[in-house]
């Protein structure tokens, strides 16, 4: 039987929950001899299979359009589909820019900082992809596992990866679960 | 009695047992939120509802009185659905960051009770509207984004502190945490005690000073006393590597149940003064590090050479050990006086009556937990022995009646039935009076209302409240410095006897009992030309300090620099609080037992072992039994 | 004091003013002043009673005979006959109404009869409700001065008993045994308290018997307190009633005045005080133990139960709480006893009841009758029919926390056990009639609004809950309505209903789940179609701005 595949991508994260992922150091020569890694940030290929993998997985809230597409091209390209991370699964920090406009928002990152002089203005091109209200990933898709932590501890990560990859769904208790 | 079953387990409890305590005593867990065993239970998160069989609609636990014959299941399908809702309704009400929130991971009861359900995400989300974060307060920082609306705050304020500060406005949605009618923490009539902050459950009051210094997890926990007045509230020291991480109320003491004020919470947090680590020699004028050793042939030197003319001064902030082998020591040198570092003569002359009067007829703590008249005088007990005022104020929703006599603007100004303005020069003369008054030895109440200038018919309220209380209790506060504290102090004992009232007097510093009864003399005049001080980690006043700079030689014991160390011939460096092991006695003449809670650094000794040093090098036996010495001074309060 | 044994109301509106009954009334003060009867009969004037065909008329009490119309030239004998000689003047008497169409069949059921019967509001508006003397030559205080020189305070808890009164606020808890409880309840002191914190919405029947009769409170409390042994009362009066709370503290001092209330009552060694206390605008101080908390001094947030407050109320004594309408039955109950009441209604409901009518029909306004009237009767002979011929769609009952009674439940008897048996309350007898115009949508979220800024915000079921379904419901009332939006509707309703501290979150789930039992396809074409089937809801496709 072929090895489950894995796709992940990040969307409005920091990317903590990637590199809390690679902390699983050299278990990761075990667990590439359980499941095919496919499209990830950090690996070459960008883009999920066309064909489907087993195991989605995705780290960041989604903040704008385009977080929005890529959630809905992972969940229609994946059998289960993990949030990983705060973000993915409460909006985490970036949702602290919920309190203000998304007009006050952009013109404070994009005219009111310090470091920016007077022609600062919001990016207005119409291939950027627009800003929203952070949401978590589960507003946008159905997700079938939640993995909360900020970031997870990699013990978590590889429990939860090696669970799926025996084909079982993790259940996450006791010291594997932690929102913080 | 009656008898209820609990997921199938039976037991039998006093009548008014509530389903939660019972389910306790079977050692059934039933989850709660705005639950806490010292308060009143309120009901309100619905966290702890469970099956009534009979029953309409789930009930709440922590409310529900047993009645005989109730059945009850705590876990079936229908309760773990509606924990998890009232969850997810809390999480979506306000905004809970969990990842940098500074009790995330182990001191938030909410997050512990998602997980308890195993919940990974919120099936609601929060509107994102943003509340405020309170940060007026010097101790204390209040974030509404984190309040799940429980009231534990507001009935500790309320029924343990009595200060009723805190509390809601506005309803339904928009109830919000107020301080008084809405002002910021800090300008409002807060006392900084800190009693919310220790039975707030999530991060929304905060201590300053401990955030993110350690979660439960991380920290010690030492059960040791409070240093900061004579009441000896028992406290938890939570340290994190040899490190204070924060003071909290010990619920399980006897003197305070939990309570403390912000002298024993907050001030001990900040420390700027310097350490002193190693003995010190005066060469040259100048203070040089020494070993031990060459300190203590010096001080030794010092010490044989002034027999006669030493006195011996102690801080009331060390042990009765160490109290006892001071006096000792200085008796086998013929001191000429034994004094304390206090700044006033009440303790003394509360002794000094005592022992003419024989008798110890003081009141212990407990006579203030259910009395239903307080009558105070002397020194303003909200701001100093704050504790003991905590007692008298929570009783005023009671019924309770709270009486001063002081001529200052008090913290019991806001809370007092009465106010009797009496000149502090005529208290005395005005005790005398009211005491004839009430026992009937004078009648002319006009007279005498006119002869202090005092409204009539307060006065006679004042009789009233006095002679028709059940119980009432006569606080006197004795940090005072009257020229006439004897005839104060004789005043007050006639009158609590002919009004029938326990007199409380609260005697100053932590060990200052200790002191008086071992024979100290208190806030003396300096005598010799040497003296002998073992100042712990006392923080003196510059008065105290300039009265004692006066002496032309010192041997000083110290934790801390400080202008009386600087000019000192021989300093040794002795253990803080912290790290101070020993007995105290307070002001009610409980035996209380100091454990450290912190490790000294290699040089630095405690007190006792430091004097033992000291008395060793000099042939001087230590074979005084503290214990023993105490029966010899009549008390004035029983010692026990 | 004398008092007058008679009075006679000369009506005074414009019709009656065009066809001379100024003169009519001048002749009557002739008349009366010949007779010598001026001390003994009052004479005043009385507006309009919609009985143009018989303008000018005149109304004698306490026969309670309306003569009409009444010529200058009739009132000698008028006076003559009735009012000197006590014969009632047959000839002047004006033609009853007569009510014709579908109640025909009506007269036949026992105990109900075509035409108001009023017990509770029997001398609203009739009497000068700032006049004692008025109150009591309609019998009244009657009744107190009975139970306390004839009665024992078990014999007047017998009565209530057996007359089977259920509390009128919206409970339909048995009067007789909650007065019971009380008695037997252990204290040193016992309160009565009157709950006239009438707040639920479209609900007035309060405020017209504390406004048109106040005495009759005043009496009925008194009663009760002899019943159980209470010395102190309390009317809680809602805050924006502020003639009736005028009418109430003048009645108060009235009874003092005749020593009707105070110490001694009646020479007998009871003695009564009542105290008003107004409240300030929470619908949750409705509630008896928020009511209770709210006298205390304290935020009104409902205390657990148990113990109820009969055992532990008001300072944590025995204390008894009524509604208005429950307590405006009392008086009358020991007057004509127990039998007599039972006479009206049927066994499960005895007596009569205050329903006040609102909405998409011809008339509003508030009638008594008996107890098991039905809807389409209210609607057919009291509210004479739909406005602009509209088809009834569905009625809300007992303000807020009733229910809603889909057209198909309109020939319920409104008595509390059919109710009960079709799964719908009567609540406190508000009937909100809505037709074909009404969105249910709208309607649910209009009440669930109501709860959510009423809320007390003690528990979070109801605080958060009702928020959240008020989100929820304003979402698909602009067309951006889910399928998981039903569901989380109904598992609010649910949890409401099963986890809330106190009535008032317990019964906001019962709009939403009514709505969804009765009129699901209206809701999901709001989901599904993007559509307002009544044509009510904006449906403007996004969030208005909140807070």
């Amino acid at each position: 039987m072929a090895k489950p595949t894995v796709a992940s991508d990040w969307l409005g994260g920091c990317a903590g929950c990637h590199m809390s992922f690679l902390d699983i150091d050299e278990r990761i020569v075990d667990l590439v001899e359980l499941v095919d890694l496919r499209a990830t940030p950090i690996t070459d290929l960008k883009e999920p299979d066309k064909a489907g993998v087993t195991v989605g997985i995705l780290e960041g809230g989604i903040t704008n359009t385009y977080n929005e597409e890529v959630a809905i091209r992972m969940r229609e390209r994946c059998q289960i589909l993990v949030a990983l991370g705060d973000c993915a699964i409460f909006g985490g920090v970036p949702a602290m820019r919920n309190f203000f406009t998304l007009e006050e928002a952009l013109t404070r990152a994009y005219v009111e900082t310090p470091s920016t002089d007077a022609s600062g203005k919001i990016p207005a091109n119409p291939e950027l992809a627009k800003m929203t209200l952070v949401r978590p990933v589960h507003e946008i898709v159905k997700v079938d596992v939640f993995v909360p932590g900020c970031p997870p501890d990699a013990d978590i990560i590889f429990y939860v990866l090696a669970e799926l990859a025996q084909g079982r769904i993790p259940k996450l208790e006791n010291n594997n679960l932690m929102w913080n | 009695m009656a008898k209820i079953t609990i997921d199938g387990k039976t037991i039998e409890v006093e009548n008014g047992t509530t389903v939660l305590n019972a389910a306790r005593q079977l050692e059934v867990d039933i989850p709660t939120l705005c639950d806490h065993p010292e308060l009143t239970p309120y009901g309100g998160c619905r966290l702890c509802l469970v099956e009534v069989e009979g029953a309409r609609t789930l009930q709440p636990s922590c409310t529900l009185p047993v009645s005989d014959g109730m059945v009850v299941k705590t876990e079936t399908e229908k309760i773990r659905e509606a924990r998890k809702f009232v969850l997810s309704m809390i999480f979506s009400e306000r905004n809970h960051f969990c990842p940098y929130c500074q009790v995330s991971g182990g001191d938030c009861e909410l997050q512990n009770s998602a997980y308890a359900e195993g919940m990974t995400h919120w099936p609601i989300q929060p509107n994102w509207h943003p509340y405020s974060v309170d940060a007026s307060h010097p101790f204390i920082i209040l974030d509404h984004n984190r309040c799940i609306l429980c009231r534990r705050c507001v009935r500790a304020c309320g029924e343990l502190v009595g200060n009723f500060t805190l509390g809601f406005e506005e309803r339904g949605a928009d109830s919000t945490l107020v301080a008084d009618l809405g002002l910021p923490l800090g300008e409002s009539s807060c006392i900084g005690c800190g009693t919310c902050v220790q039975v707030c459950p999530t991060g929304t009051l905060i201590d300053r000073w401990s955030a993110y210094q350690g979660k439960e997890t991380d920290v010690e926990t030492t059960k040791t006393i409070c240093l900061g007045c004579s009441v000896g509230c028992g406290i938890d020291v939570l340290t994190r590597d040899n490190r204070l991480v924060r003071i909290e109320g010990d619920w399980t003491a006897t003197i305070n149940h939990g309570l403390l004020c912000d002298v024993g919470r907050f001030l001990p947090m900040v420390e700027e003064r310097e350490r002193i680590l190693t003995p010190m020699v005066k060469t040259d004028g100048k203070l040089k590090a020494a070993t031990w050793d060459d300190a203590l042939k010096v001080a030794a030197e010092m010490i044989s050479k002034h027999k006669g003319n030493l006195d011996g001064v102690t801080s009331t902030r060390v042990s009765v050990e160490a109290m006892a082998q001071l006096r000792n020591l200085c008796e086998a040198f013929d001191a000429k006086s034994l004094l304390t570092t206090e700044d006033c003569q009440a303790v003394s002359a509360i002794y000094h009556q005592a022992s003419s009067d024989q008798s110890a007829l003081e009141g212990k703590v407990e006579d203030l937990l259910d009395a239903d008249c307080y009558l105070t005088f002397g020194e303003d007990i909200t701001k100093d022995h704050q504790v003991l005022s905590f007692f008298a104020k929570r009783r005023i929703p009671e019924g309770a009646q709270v009486i001063q006599i002081t001529d200052k603007v008090s913290g019991f100004d806001n809370f007092a039935t009465i106010t009797l303005k009496v000149k502090e020069k005529s208290l005395a003369d005005f005790l005398i009076d009211l005491k004839d008054l009430i026992s009937g030895k004078s009648g002319d109440m006009a007279l005498i209302a006119e002869k202090y200038s005092l409204d009539k018919d307060e006065l006679q309220s004042t009789l009233d409240a006095l002679q028709s209380s059940e119980k009432s209790v006569i606080l006197f506060g004795s940090r005072f410095d009257f020229s006439n504290s004897d005839a104060v102090v004789s005043a007050t004992r006639s009158l609590s006897q002919a009004a029938n009232a326990k007199l409380i007097t609260t005697k100053g510093n932590i060990n200052s009992v200790g002191a008086a009864a071992l024979g100290y003399e208190g806030a003396g005049k300096v005598q010799a030309d040497l003296l002998l001080m073992v100042l712990a980690d006392e923080d003196l006043t510059q008065c105290i300090e300039q009265k004692f700079e006066k002496a032309p030689k010192r041997v000083v014991f110290s934790s801390y620099v400080s202008p009386l160390t600087a000019g000192a011939d021989v300093v040794f460096p002795v253990e803080n609080w912290l790290e101070q092991d020993g007995h105290i006695i307070n002001f009610d003449g409980h035996i209380l037992e100091q454990h450290a809670a912190l490790e000294s650094a290699p040089e630095v000794y405690s007190n006792s072992n430091a004097i033992e040093k000291l008395a060793s090098i000099l042939n001087v036996k230590n074979n005084t039994d503290w214990k023993k010495e105490l029966d010899k001074f009549t008390s004035p309060v029983k010692i026990a | 004091m004398k008092t007058k044994r008679s009075m006679v109301l000369v009506s005074n509106d414009p019709a009656s003013q065009k066809k001379g009954a100024s003169e009519v009334y001048n002749q009557f003060s002739k008349e009366l002043a010949a007779f010598n009867l001026s001390d003994e009969i009052s004479l005043t004037m009385v507006s309009d009673i919609h009985r143009d065909d018989i303008a000018p008329f005149v109304i004698v009490y306490p026969e309670a005979v309306i003569y009409g119309p009444v010529k200058p030239e009739d009132v000698h004998h008028l006076v003559e006959e009735h009012l000197y000689k006590g014969r009632i003047a047959v000839d002047l008497k004006a033609p009853t109404k007569q009510l014709t169409g579908p109640i025909s069949w009506i007269a036949d059921r026992k105990g109900t009869l075509p035409a108001e019967q009023r017990i509770v509001l029997e001398r609203a508006g009739v009497i000068d409700p700032d006049s004692i003397e008025e109150y009591v030559i309609h019998d009244g205080y009657t009744a107190l001065g009975k139970a306390l020189t004839e009665m024992t305070p078990q014999q007047v808890i017998n009565e209530i008993k057996e007359s089977n009164l259920r509390g009128r606020g919206g409970a339909g808890f048995p009067t007789g045994s909650k007065w019971g409880f009380v008695a037997s309840a252990q204290g040193d002191q016992k309160y009565v308290i009157c709950n006239a914190d009438e707040s639920e919405p479209g609900t007035f029947k309060d405020r017209l018997i504390l406004e048109g009769d106040p005495h009759s409170i005043i009496e009925s409390m008194t009663i009760a307190a002899y019943a159980v042994d209470a010395s102190e009362g309390y009317i809680y009066i809602r805050g924006e009633y502020s003639l009736a709370q005028t009418r109430l503290v003048n009645a108060i001092q009235q009874a003092k005045e005749l020593g009707f209330l105070g110490e001694n009552i009646f020479g007998t060694d009871f003695s009564f005080d009542i105290q008003i206390h107004a409240g300030a605008g929470a619908y949750i101080c409705g509630e008896e133990t928020a009511l209770i908390e709210s006298i205390e001094g304290k935020r009104g947030e409902p205390r657990p139960r148990p113990p109820y407050p009969t055992t532990n109320g008001l300072w944590n004594k025995p204390t008894l709480v009524n509604n208005v309408e429950t307590l405006a039955n009392i008086a009358p109950i020991i007057r004509n006893g127990a039998a007599w009441f039972n006479a009206y209604g049927n066994p499960s409901s005895a007596g009569t009841k205050v329903y006040t009518i609102l909405g998409d029909v011809n008339v509003t306004g508030l009638i008594e009758v008996p107890m098991g009237i039905t809807l389409r009767e209210v609607i057919s002979i009291y509210a004479k029919g739909m406005k602009n011929g509209a088809k009834l769609k569905l009625a809300q009952t007992g303000g807020s926390s009733g229910s809603i009674i889909p057209a198909d439940l309109q020939d319920v008897p409104m008595d509390y056990d059919s109710f009960a048996k079709a799964g719908v309350t009567m609540g406190s007898g508000a009937l909100l009639i809505c037709s074909d115009k009404t969105c249910v949508v709208d309607l649910a979220k209009v009440l669930i609004n109501f709860f959510r800024f009423e809320s007390c915000g003690k528990c979070n079921p109801c605080r958060i809950g009702n928020q959240r379904a008020y989100q929820i419901l304003t979402k698909i009332s602009e067309g951006l309505g889910t399928e998981k939006d039903l569901a989380d509707l109904g598992d609010i309703s649910k949890w409401l209903y099963e986890m809330s501290n106190c009535g008032l979150g317990q019964t906001a789930g019962a709009p939403l789940k009514d709505v969804m039992s009765h009129f699901v396809n209206e809701v999901e074409a709001h989901i599904n179609q993007k559509e307002c089937p009544a044509g009510v809801c904006k449906m403007s496709g996004t969030m208005p701005a909140q807070k």
